[in-house]
């Protein structure tokens, strides 16, 4: 396809140039790094999981209650979302490694557009909620406000975790212009695709997390639980 | 497994029907509350998420045939877990500070007490 790997060149005191053998040429080793620190992210959000149910575990109606007054169908559309993106960034890395660089680019821009969308409609749904008082320090989750306890808990845990969310996408928006990026400049390329490999790992635990953050939050109350505000 | 050699289309269709696996456990998320299990949706509810989880791992992520990253994850989660459950788990069960702090205190009071217990702070 003609697209060349550019190597990174060191230059020594007496200007002579030096291919640097770096991670990219260690793809197990690279890969195994990643999941390493794909373990830290786990125990991030394993934490807040565990203080969820917790609290969970005090307030389990309060937490239906809270549950049922969520937007099931704006939550359900970004699950879709990100199932997609996935999928799209996975197709980029197929066709990467198969050697269609063009294609593999198109398809990173895809998936930056689908985790565009899944903020845009993140940011209505917590819009929505804002008007009807629901937000971090705000209105109904003010410790003076009659809204019942555990759904404070509930919402406050909720707006927590989503946005640490909606970060991870931001940060995983940043890496995959990068990466696009490090494609135009012959950094990364069929033969040296181990950046891409992980970027595409990281996409895939930001949709593992929602995959759980999705059902904990939004369908617990699904089964006829009278919403709570 | 080795990474680098591709069968394009071979794995292209594994991609489509992981995709197709995982739309279809989306919308058994959506009918269980209605369909089955509705006495406990928050158990069925998280089992279909581990049932996406594995499939995400496995296809998506390459776990399958990667034996030793794998082995490391099962380690890993299984020392997270033993910290999570064991270490934490004796923690708040030997909780000293139940009756002050507001978060306990709301739920052992019952719900007429939970809507004052914020006050605390």
């Amino acid at each position: 396809m003609g697209h060349e790997y550019v190597p990174e060149i060191a230059t020594d005191r007496e200007g002579n140039q030096h291919e640097v053998q770096g991670w990219q040429g260690d793809f197990y080793g690279g890969k195994l790094g990643f999941w390493l620190f794909m373990l830290t992210e786990v125990m991030m959000f394993g934490a807040m999981f565990l203080a969820l149910a917790y609290y969970n575990a005090l307030h389990p109606q309060d937490f239906l209650d809270a549950s049922a007054s969520l937007n099931r169908l704006l939550g359900g559309i970004n699950t879709v979302i990100l199932l997609v993106s996935a999928l799209t960034m996975g197709l980029g890395l197929l066709k990467m490694r198969a050697g269609d660089v063009k294609g593999a680019k198109l398809m990173i821009w895809a998936t930056i557009l689908l985790a565009t969308a899944f903020l845009v409609i993140k940011g209505f749904e917590w819009t929505a909620e804002y008007n009807h008082g629901i937000f971090l320090m705000h209105d109904k989750l003010l410790p003076e406000s009659s809204l019942p306890f555990g759904q404070k808990l509930f919402f406050g845990m909720y707006f927590s975790m989503t946005g640490l969310h909606g970060v991870h996408i931001i940060i995983g928006i940043g890496l995959m212009l990068w990466l696009l990026k490090r494609i135009n400049a012959g950094k990364v390329s069929p033969e040296h695709h181990l950046l891409y490999w992980n970027i595409a790992l990281y996409w895939d635990i930001v949709h593992l997390i929602w995959v759980f953050v999705f059902p904990y939050y939004y369908m617990i109350g699904a089964g006829g639980a009278t919403g709570g505000h | 497994m080795d990474t680098n050699t591709v069968n394009y289309q071979e794995e292209k269709k594994v991609y489509y029907k992981v995709l197709i696996g995982l739309l279809l456990l989306t919308a058994v998320t959506f009918i269980q509350p209605h369909m089955f299990m509705t006495g406990s949706t928050f158990m069925a509810q998280m089992l279909i998420a581990v049932v996406k989880a594995w499939l995400i791992l496995m296809y998506y992520m390459h776990l399958k045939g990667e034996k030793l990253i794998t082995a490391m994850v099962w380690f890993s989660l299984a020392l997270v877990l033993v910290f999570f459950i064991i270490v934490i788990g004796i923690d708040v069960s030997n909780f000293q500070y139940g009756a002050e702090s507001p978060i306990t205190a709301a739920a052992e009071h019952g719900a007429g007490a939970v809507n004052t217990a914020p006050a605390a702070h």
